[in-house]
């Protein structure tokens, strides 16, 4: 049952994906400024979204174990394992939209990165994250998982200032297409294929997200099992 | 069978990241500022057009080569983990 459950699930977010990337290149129209170049936007922006939920993710989790640690050791291991496999699955998304920034900003802008206000704390955001992994694969002792927690929450207040970027300064970025001023927004059909994207990226992310969990809790499992082989030898 | 389904989406990525690098460092140089003196606007545009879909299609074969190659690196940690599993009941 459970498999079947998982294979109709990958069967769903194949076809989703698909069907996005029908929208985004055949159904959705060019650009009137910027022709083709445009479309990277349909990878560009759900990236960064998917990114920011999985980052929020993190920071629930990161929460979570700071709250479980002392009385209730399960969760809080199960909350940890959140945190990290969020944490990283967040990372792969924020590099993604890192790399698709620079090759849509080539064209656009002739430059591949400037630092402005928008690119800068997204570039800070990806690092402050790179080094909560990093902390998590090479720091040891029994405080490791605490100051990964705290790290986590640190690297979470940062995802607003990115979202907030391009409307509290003046940025090479553009302006927000949605929620911006009344001159933003975008044709119906791109809105469409923007959206379908975000949702198959979603859950492939969510998909990934999951595979990335049961990973760390079997992590933890043999870790467990190694300890305890370790005092009985 | 899971280990050549391994293979394959790392082989895939690998795959990707170089069609992706292709894209971009094989592509065309720019047209120069001073492209009047040297084209007409038809061929202008031509250039433009060809990288514009260059990027595009690079951007979407490194989304596609960075998500495959974290989907193939949580493979190889999963396989690498059951043999560590293993191993450990064989020592009990």
């Amino acid at each position: 049952m459970k498999k079947l459950a998982i294979g109709l699930y990958l069967l769903v977010t194949a076809a989703l994906l698909a069907w996005a990337y029908n929208q985004a290149i055949y159904v959705a129209p060019n650009d009137a400024a910027q022709g083709e170049m445009f479309r990277i936007i349909y990878y560009h922006v759900p990236s960064f979204a998917v990114c920011f939920v999985f980052f929020s993710l993190s920071l629930i989790g990161s929460i979570a174990f700071l709250a479980f640690r002392h009385g209730n050791p399960g969760r809080a291991q199960a909350a940890d394992a959140l945190a990290v496999a969020a944490a990283e699955v967040g990372v792969v998304f924020c590099s993604v939209g890192l790399v698709t920034g620079p090759l849509w900003g080539r064209r656009a802008w002739g430059m591949w990165w400037t630092w402005d206000a928008r690119l800068t704390t997204t570039l800070v955001l990806w690092l402050i994250y790179v080094s909560y992994l990093l902390l998590r694969r090479f720091a040891a002792g029994p405080q490791m998982q605490t100051l990964a927690a705290v790290l986590g929450i640190f690297g979470a207040l940062d995802v607003p200032i990115v979202y907030m970027a391009n409307r509290w300064w003046r940025t090479q970025h553009p302006a927000p297409v949605f929620g911006g001023d009344q001159s933003s927004g975008m044709d119906p059909t791109m809105v469409g294929a923007l959206l379908w994207n975000m949702l198959a990226w979603l859950l492939w992310g969510l998909l990934i997200l999951a595979f990335r969990y049961r990973v760390e809790r079997r992590q933890q499992k043999i870790a467990a099992e190694e300890a305890e082989q370790a005092l009985n030898s | 069978m899971k280990k050549l389904g391994t293979a394959l989406i790392v082989v895939v990525a690998a795959g990707l990241f170089g069609w992706a690098a292709y894209l971009v460092f094989g592509a065309p140089p720019e047209p120069p500022f001073d492209w009047r003196l040297h084209m007409s606007q038809a061929d202008h545009d031509a250039i433009v057009a060809t990288l514009n879909h260059l990027y595009t299609r690079a951007a979407y074969t490194i989304t596609w080569a960075i998500q495959l190659g974290y989907a193939a690196w949580l493979c190889v940690k999963w396989q690498s983990q059951q043999r560590k599993s293993t191993e450990n009941r064989r020592a009990d």
